[in-house]
């Protein structure tokens, strides 16, 4: 070909490539707005690797930023598959464009060219849509990490270059890995593969009727056997859990086409029911060659659902402990009768000031009646270094809660009361007796339940305290002796530094003391949700996007066949309102189906993971319950985004002004 | 038992209007066999459509068993076409991801039928077209006449008084085609079914017992079978077809 040929062929091709990518991005919306939402969403997390004042807010923000840029690496892994995914059936369904083009003679490179670049256009337009989006994600990422840090949040809208640059290189290797194996395909087709590509599809991976079925009943029993064995909550056991459910997934999808010709087989008068034919006959189509995708989906939203709870589990232990142990300004402590070391006190006089402190003692009475009563319960207690039930005195107690800005309590006539975790509460009210602390016996006086500073032993009790008159902790030893206080400003980083710095130095010389401050505990919190709980959401959201948007476009790809479909159901006489009831069935139950699995495993498995931490932490709004529920919900709310616009598309498409449609078959 | 009175229809916008149909009348009694021919373009597949309830007329009434169908809502229109019309088009329009046991079944389920005898009604109805052996079959796996029988199964099988044939010879070879048009005879004989078929082809129409001719939207001739052997009527119907290209006045 002479090189003007070239030329003015190089120019409409670009044309083509153009036009093309246009219509791409109208027919696949979905799937365009995905890859604009992957764009957005590496853009913003890239922003927080390379955000200056966020890596001020701490020094340890470096391992956030690590595990950020890891999570990035898993994530352009999972966009990458969906769009080698959807290269590929785009691919299949306009192969036959593809052939005319060779047809009316064209080379297979130059047409692999043309997709190349209409592909290339349409990551280039999401790249571009999803640097400004990512710029306005990053500004609510950015807002939320201020928030943990306890900073203020002012708007300051900024591209960085850092990030889009990352970003760039991300979508490269997105595409470029994707567009490879499009070119492949398509240079080592002949036209007559090329013309009837469209007719190939991924074909029944199990053949026989009797053996999907035999396939069928065994992957059920993996299905409940995994679940099972993933909850025993054991390492080897739960692996082969996984396994069994993995093997479930695949068993169940590539096995379901046939279980429900079968079933109808039994059960004819069910088939004649309603529309029953017509809904599972279209699905068990749709599904008799997808189901591996179908299976891949299925785990790609488990894989979701239980990065969505392991998150929220994250997230709320950390808020608990910050809670839990950040109820005081500023605690110090040290074993036996002897006060907290010179060098603290001194440091805190000189350099921080305090609007109120306390210098007291925990004790440990003679029983451990109540230690006793726990440990009999169901309840999970890890409870150590207590030789009788943790003891203050009432005064001690009263200045405490002044220090952490708890309400009054009343004062003592020969009772005692009782501080304990919120766990422990019911378990404690059921032994609420009189109790010999000392010589004095002390009728029960009630129980309080907010922050106190209870995880461990060197602290306010081991989950549970019990608040005597002043004189009946006279004759009790002593466990350690604590120095809490309330500051006037919050203690800042360089002061907790110096603080940590005297502990350190008191370490090498054989002495253990606690030092933990609020700002230090809220601090360790806002690392551990950035680091954990930031790359987890991140993953969760690429994995059901992809998931979701693969179904998408699955599904709208069937627009003409259910079009035609519908028209001569139309011509048979089913009425719109009928139809549209029977398209909307067919459409949930395709939906409803990757999903429930998931569900069913995800569920039990996040409810699992909360028996993870130490007790008492999960409580109330972060009860594994809850977070399995707010999982769910998270889960639901984007699936249904997915859901909502493929069903409006696909109805706008399918039933377009039936009846009068009717006459376009 | 199918009246239609001076039907007209238009397409087009204000400035290109086509007339498709142009006062169209004639009257279908109870159990007759009707072949409706003309070229392409003359209108008959509009009128099928028209008197199916699939399109509307801009003019004129059609009435079946005295009820104006122009009248009923779409729901109705709905009810109607499921409980009195039969249809069998060129192309059969069975769903390929159901069996022909399940095509057949089909009309029966959209008819809201007991499910208990769905499938009885359905071998009924295979065995008189004589399609018992392939009902667990799908379409891909039979051939086109079979097809074309479990579309007239699928017409029949709910009861429907009136069968509306479009082009169904068209797709299939010269002996299926007989084969299809011999069934159709029988069903019209035996079971007194009442069949409006429109054909561009000869020897089909002449299966009929009348056939109507159109030209540009209007009724150019009548033809009636009557005593006559069918291929003396199939000569008869060629001979129109001659006149059909030349003037109207030549033939009236």
């Amino acid at each position: 070909m002479c090189s003007r040929c070239w030329g003015v062929m190089s120019v409409t091709l670009s044309k083509l490539s153009l036009r093309n990518a246009k219509r791409q991005t109208g027919d696949y919306l979905v799937y365009f707005v995905t890859i604009v939402m992957a764009a957005t969403l590496l853009y913003a997390f890239n922003g927080l690797v390379f955000s200056k004042e966020l890596q001020e807010l701490s020094e340890r923000m470096d391992s956030v930023s690590v595990l950020i840029v890891v999570s990035s690496i898993v994530v352009v892994c999972i966009f990458g598959w969906l769009v080698s995914y959807a290269a590929n059936f785009m691919l299949t369904l306009r192969s036959r464009e593809m052939g005319i083009y060779i047809l009316i003679g064209l080379e297979n490179r130059q047409v692999a060219r043309l997709f190349f670049l209409e592909n290339l256009a349409v990551g280039a337009a999401a790249f571009t849509l999803g640097i400004f989006s990512g710029a306005l994600l990053y500004q609510i990422l950015r807002a939320i990490v201020f928030s943990l840090f306890g900073q203020t949040y002012r708007f300051a809208f900024t591209l960085s270059l850092k990030a889009a640059g990352l970003t760039a290189v991300y979508f490269v290797l997105i595409y470029l890995r994707a567009l490879r194996k499009s070119r492949k395909k398509i240079c080592t087709m002949k036209i007559c593969d090329l013309i009837y590509f469209d007719r190939q599809n991924e074909g029944a991976v199990i053949q026989t009727s009797r053996r999907r079925r035999r396939i069928f009943s065994a992957s059920i029993v993996l299905g409940i056997l995994g679940t099972f064995l993933l909850l025993t909550g054991k390492l080897i056991s739960g692996l082969i859990g996984a396994g069994c459910v993995i093997a479930f997934l695949y068993g169940f999808f590539l096995s379901f086409a046939s279980g429900v010709p079968a079933f109808f087989e039994k059960h004819a008068q069910k088939k004649w029911k309603g529309q029953n034919l017509i809904i599972f006959r279209t699905l068990t189509a749709k599904l008799g060659t997808m189901g591996i995708v179908m299976a891949t989906i299925s785990l790609l939203f488990t894989a979701t659902l239980v990065s969505e709870g392991t998150g929220l589990v994250f997230c709320a232990l950390f808020e608990g402990r910050a809670a839990q142990n950040g109820c005081f300004d500023l605690y110090l402590a040290e074993e036996g009768e002897t006060p907290p070391a010179r060098e603290y006190l001194e440091f805190i006089q000189q350099k921080i000031p305090v609007r109120s402190e306390a210098l007291y003692q925990v004790y440990q009475n003679e029983n451990t009646q109540f230690l006793d009563h726990i440990l009999d319960s169901d309840v999970t207690y890890y409870g150590y270094g207590y030789e009788g039930d943790p003891v203050m005195r009432y005064s001690d107690y009263v200045r405490l809660r002044e220090i952490a800005g708890y309400e009054e309590v009343s004062a003592l006539q020969g009772q005692y009361l009782l501080h304990c975790r919120r766990y422990l509460k019911d378990v404690l009210e059921e032994c609420m007796e009189p109790v010999t602390v000392g010589d004095t016996v002390l009728t029960p006086g009630g129980v309080h339940t907010e922050h106190f500073l209870q995880e461990f032993d060197s602290e306010n009790g081991n989950g549970y305290l019990l608040i005597v008159p002043d004189e009946a902790a006279e004759k009790l030893s002593v466990h350690h002796t604590a120095y809490a206080a309330a500051t006037v400003s919050p203690v800042s980083r360089e002061q907790l530094k110096e603080l940590i710095r005297i502990e350190e130095e008191r370490m090498g010389t054989g002495n253990y003391d606690t030092v933990i401050t609020r700002t230090g505990q809220k601090e360790d919190a806002a690392l551990s949700t950035a680091a954990f709980v930031f790359p987890l959401y991140f993953v969760s959201l690429a994995l059901i996007m992809t998931a979701a948007t693969i179904l998408t476009i699955q599904q709208l790809s069937e627009c003409g066949r259910y079009r035609r479909q519908f028209a001569l159901l139309g011509k048979l006489g089913m009425d719109r309102r009928e139809m549209e009831k029977t398209l909307r069935t067919q459409f949930l139950i395709y939906y409803a189906m990757p999903a429930i699995p998931p569900v069913l495993i995800g569920v039990p498995f996040i409810l699992q993971v909360g028996k993870g931490p130490e007790p008492g932490v999960l409580v109330g709004a972060g009860s594994p319950w809850v977070i399995a529920c707010a999982a769910l919900a998270v889960f639901l709310a984007v699936y249904l985004i997915y859901i909502v616009t493929a069903y409006s598309s696909l109805k706008r498409k399918v039933l377009l002004d039936v009846p009068a449609s009717v006459t376009c078959i | 038992m199918l009246q239609v009175r001076k039907i007209e229809k238009y397409y087009g916008s204000k400035n290109n209007v086509t007339k498709a149909l142009d006062r169209i009348s004639f009257e279908v009694a109870e159990g007759e066999f009707i072949a409706i021919m003309g070229a392409s373009g003359s209108g008959k597949t509009t009128l099928l459509n028209c008197i199916s309830t699939i399109d509307t007329v801009s003019a004129g009434d059609i009435l079946l068993n005295g009820e104006n169908i122009a009248e009923l809502s779409s729901g109705e229109l709905a009810r109607f076409r499921r409980e009195r019309l039969g249809f069998v088009f060129q192309d059969f329009n069975l769903l390929d991801t159901l069996t022909i046991e399940e095509n057949i079944g089909l009309a029966l389920t959209i008819n809201h039928a007991d499910p208990f005898s769905v499938r009885r009604q359905v071998c009924e109805a295979a065995e008189k077209l004589g399609i018992t052996d392939i009902l667990g079959k799908f379409p891909y796996q039979v051939s086109g006449g079979q097809k074309q029988r479990a579309a007239c199964a699928r017409a029949m099988a709910a009861g429907q008084s009136l069968l509306l044939a479009d082009e169904p010879t068209g797709a299939l070879d010269s002996k299926a085609s007989k084969n299809l048009l011999e069934i159709m005879t029988q069903m019209n004989r035996d079971l007194g079914a009442t069949i409006l078929m429109v054909t561009h082809d000869a020897y089909s129409a002449s299966y009929a017992g009348r056939v109507l001719f159109l030209k540009d939207g209007r009724i150019f001739n009548e033809l009636l079978r009557a005593e006559r052997k069918r291929s003396v009527f199939y000569h008869e119907i060629l001979d129109v077809l001659a006149l059909l290209g030349g003037d109207v006045s030549d033939v009236i």
